[in-house]
């Protein structure tokens, strides 16, 4: 058999991501809020690999209105798939066959697959499969995504029709009048396009679709001739002509309803009711505070945190017993090969000190995460999270941002990579550019070592629930902040775009599809501690562990610092690590974190946020020493101790703000790169976040300073301008635009 | 008989309402429109809180927010 491709086509929503899961095998990622699949992805079938699946964006048309209309347009117009499966969700079928008289005209075999029939029968709907294939001009098979049945149906009639190239002719769904019009354009544009593609582009020519209508290159005698047909008819209906189009599909589409869908009788559904609660204008926020604070008190306090205590007490640390049979620790296992092998210092400190030290600090933090991604999968898959996207707009509107913003914002507090890929699905340019650059911000899971390394030295390991929400605020805090300011700049000016998104149905998870979710996030992390993290813990434990010997008494020679003659028992300072950063670290000298360790810690933090805690550990040679050790609160407490005594908190705060809030690692640069597809956008959202983190610091710090310990300098001045300034920036009038929204608002008033 | 007409920002709980018109600009009716609130379009609305509004329309269920419900406008 020759090799066929097949594109997947359908509404937001509707389950093709499951199908394209189940029938490559794959684990691309499923929610259920609109808009996940952002990218196309491909794979081959399960069943048999000459068959190619090409996943699209979930989109509404194809007239583009986002980019994933272009992308999914594109591909089927431009690139041309043998067939098409169009997956239509049939509890929501009206809305989902607009979309389908679309397909048809596309030029392509399709097939369409009716999913979640199971759901339509809960509802007493019945469809008459024959008649609707009748009336589309295309196979039509009843399929369930998730329950895998029938799928196979699906597939061999797609590759059969993409076998035979029929292509549908496409339903006559206009008015006649309009269909006369088509006609007559039809035989204008004939000789421009290959004939699958004529009634395509009649409708689009009809519908003044510049974009698609460039393909053809017409005669400016042509497109005149075409818009006095196009002119009548608008003068005639007394419409602009796209609308004349969309009305006349879904007038179609409601004879084809009437014909095909007996339905039963509308009873308030179990989602209708659940909505009326947790929208509504007193319970929604109250509800989503609830829910989310559970959420992070399970993943941070209790369930996680047990998960990542045995993990570095236990399996990084004292060894632990499974059903009475006692099981060392890791590092103690490498300690006995070392020993046994006879290695050397420098390789037992490379791979204790350096590689089980580092790697195991960021892998003991696993099952916090696990727990975390857990439950923000059950909260996107069950249909929470569009709610809550709707709920938080009232209130995200305040700040000149779109409550469409808080679904990237929510996933960065897992992971920052999947947070600005979500971005995606804004349609608005300003608000998605605005997201992505500001939704790092938040304190992503790697960010939790240190958080969880200052709530030792502050409250030494006290119970105290209070500080890592404090974290959670700060970041919304900067975003609040941040986006303010920004929409006073002309680059963000005008209100966020209206607020319009669809709330799919209420339902449990699939159990495979909510893990396959959960694994696709833990395993970027897992990936990113055994390649970016592990690399980054043998350059530092080579930067710190080596080094001149410039001690007084030492010959100033080259070499591991631990085996050169007389070394200090505290050689770190004599490191190369401490030459370079030291070389940069009067940067920070207004933060009051100006050591070169701080320096050093916040440039690893850039290859992976989890560095900071591991670069102390590494740096102090504490070993496996991580953020819930003691040894380690009094290490990072000294670093911030003055030589009188006094320990500097403002300093340290400042210094944490700032990693919290700098350019994020460096998988989500790249990804924040990718997103802003323009290098003056992303080197002006990096920028902007290291700027407003180090003046974020400079405050904490000189105000510590200037307010606790009593010290004033030419630092406070500054402090006090740039706070004059950020408040400037928020209160002044913004910056004239058109407001289009305005001029409507006004009209209604 | 002209039916009264209102911003569906304004259109109360449980109410069924048909679409006269949607106003705003052409990326911005097509997007309307792809998504069920074309002429006559059935819209019911299943809650409402200072505007931002939850309805169905077309057989699927969308939440708007008020500046977009102020765009389209209904007959009771």
């Amino acid at each position: 058999m020759a090799a066929i491709t097949i594109g997947l086509a359908g509404n937001p929503n509707c389950g093709k991501t499951t199908l394209f899961n189940e029938l490559t095998g794959s684990n691309g990622y499923v929610g259920n809020w609109p808009g996940v699949t952002v990218e196309k992805k491909q794979a081959t079938w399960r069943a048999n690999r000459d068959v190619t699946f090409v996943d699209l964006p979930g989109i509404y048309s194809l007239s583009p209105y986002t980019p994933e209309e272009v992308v999914s347009r594109d591909y089927i117009v431009g690139e041309r798939p043998d067939a098409v499966i169009n997956l239509v969700d049939v509890t929501n079928l009206e809305r989902n066959l607009y979309l389908t008289t679309q397909l048809i005209e596309a030029g392509r075999p399709v097939v369409v697959g009716l999913n979640m029939c199971d759901l339509l029968k809960d509802r007493g709907d019945v469809i008459d499969t024959a008649a609707l294939s009748e009336r589309l001009g295309v196979p039509v098979v009843e399929v369930s995504a998730l329950r895998n049945t029938n799928l196979d149906a699906l597939v061999k009639k797609a590759v059969a029709a993409g076998q035979a190239g029929e292509v549908p002719a496409g339903a006559r769904c206009f008015s006649p009048e309009v269909e006369d019009a088509l006609g007559r354009i039809a035989q204008l544009i004939s000789g421009s396009c290959d004939a699958n593609l004529v009634r395509w582009y009649s409708v689009k020519v009809f519908e003044r679709d510049a974009e698609a209508v460039k393909a053809l290159h017409l005669s400016s005698a042509q497109l005149n001739q075409a818009e006095k047909i196009i002119k009548a008819v608008e003068t005639s209906r007394d419409d602009d002509a796209e609308s004349i189009i969309t009305s006349d599909r879904y007038d179609w589409i409601a004879s084809v309803m009437d014909a095909c869908v007996r339905k039963a009788p509308k009873k308030l559904s179990m989602s209708e009711r659940i909505d009326k609660v947790v929208t509504s204008r007193v319970l929604g926020l109250p509800i989503f505070v609830a829910v989310m604070f559970i959420v992070y008190y399970i993943a941070v306090s209790t369930v996680g945190d047990w998960g990542t205590v045995w993990a570095n007490d236990q399996v990084f640390g004292e060894g632990w017993e499974l059903f009475g049979v006692a099981i060392p620790s890791i590092p103690a296992v490498v300690e006995g090969w070392l020993a046994a092998a006879g290695a050397s210092d420098m390789v037992s400190s490379l791979v204790l000190d350096g590689i089980v030290g580092g790697v195991g600090s960021v892998l003991g933090f696993v099952p916090q995460m696990l727990v975390l991604f857990m439950m923000l999968a059950f909260l996107e898959d069950c249909g929470y999270m569009s709610r809550v996207a709707f709920v938080m707009d009232r209130l995200f509107r305040r700040f000149g941002l779109s409550g469409k913003s808080f679904i990237p914002f929510l996933i960065s507090s897992g992971c920052g990579v999947p947070g600005v890929m979500a971005t995606k699905t804004i349609e608005n340019e300003k608000d998605r550019r605005m997201t992505a650059m500001l939704t790092t911000m938040i304190p992503c899971g790697a960010k939790t070592p240190i958080i969880a390394l200052v709530m030792g030295v502050l409250v030494g390991g006290a119970d105290a629930w209070w500080v890592a929400p404090m974290f959670y605020f700060l970041g919304l805090a900067a975003i609040v902040v941040s986006a303010l300011m920004l929409k006073k700049t002309s680059m963000f000016a005008g209100e966020p775009a209206p607020f319009v998104m669809e709330l799919p149905d209420y339902h449990l998870p699939a159990l495979k599809s909510w893990w396959l979710h959960v694994w696709e996030r833990i395993s970027a992390y897992l990936k990113k501690a055994a390649t970016i993290i592990f690399a980054a813990c043998v350059v530092v434990w080579f930067l710190s562990s080596f080094g001149f010997a410039s001690w007084e008494g030492g010959d100033g020679s080259f070499g591991f610092l631990a085996s050169l003659p007389g070394a200090p028992e505290y050689s770190a300072d004599y490191s190369l690590l401490a030459i370079v950063a030291g070389a940069i670290a009067w940067i920070f000298a207004p933060l009051g974190a100006d050591t070169w360790q701080a320096t050093a810690a916040s440039i690893n933090a850039l290859i992976a946020k989890e560095n900071l805690v591991s670069t102390f550990a590494t740096i102090f040679g504490l070993g496996e020493a991580t953020e819930g050790d003691p040894v380690m609160w009094q290490a990072f407490a000294a670093m911030f101790t003055d030589g009188a005594g006094v320990m500097h908190a403002g300093a340290m705060c400042a210094f944490v703000a700032f990693n919290m809030l700098d350019a994020p690692c460096f998988a989500a640069i790249g990804t924040i790169r990718r997103q802003m597809d323009s290098p003056k956008w992303f080197w002006f959202a990096i920028g902007y976040q290291c700027v407003f983190a180090w003046c974020v610091g400079l405050i904490i710090n000189q105000l510590w300073e200037l307010f606790v310990l009593g010290n004033f300098g030419a630092w406070t001045v500054v402090a006090f301008v740039l706070l004059a300034g950020m408040i400037f920036q928020i209160a002044r009038p913004m910056p004239k635009t058109e407001k289009a929204d305005d001029k409507v608002l006004a009209q209604l008033a | 008989m002209a039916a009264a007409q209102l911003p569906l920002a304004m259109a109360g709980a449980d109410e069924v309402v048909r679409v006269a018109r949607v106003r705003g600009d052409a990326d911005l009716r097509q997007h309307l429109a792809e998504l069920g609130f074309v002429d006559g379009a059935e819209v019911k609305v299943v809650s409402r809180a200072a505007g931002d509004v939850i309805v169905t329309v077309k057989g699927a269920r969308l939440a708007l927010n008020r500046s977009m419900a102020s765009h389209i406008t209904v007959s009771i």
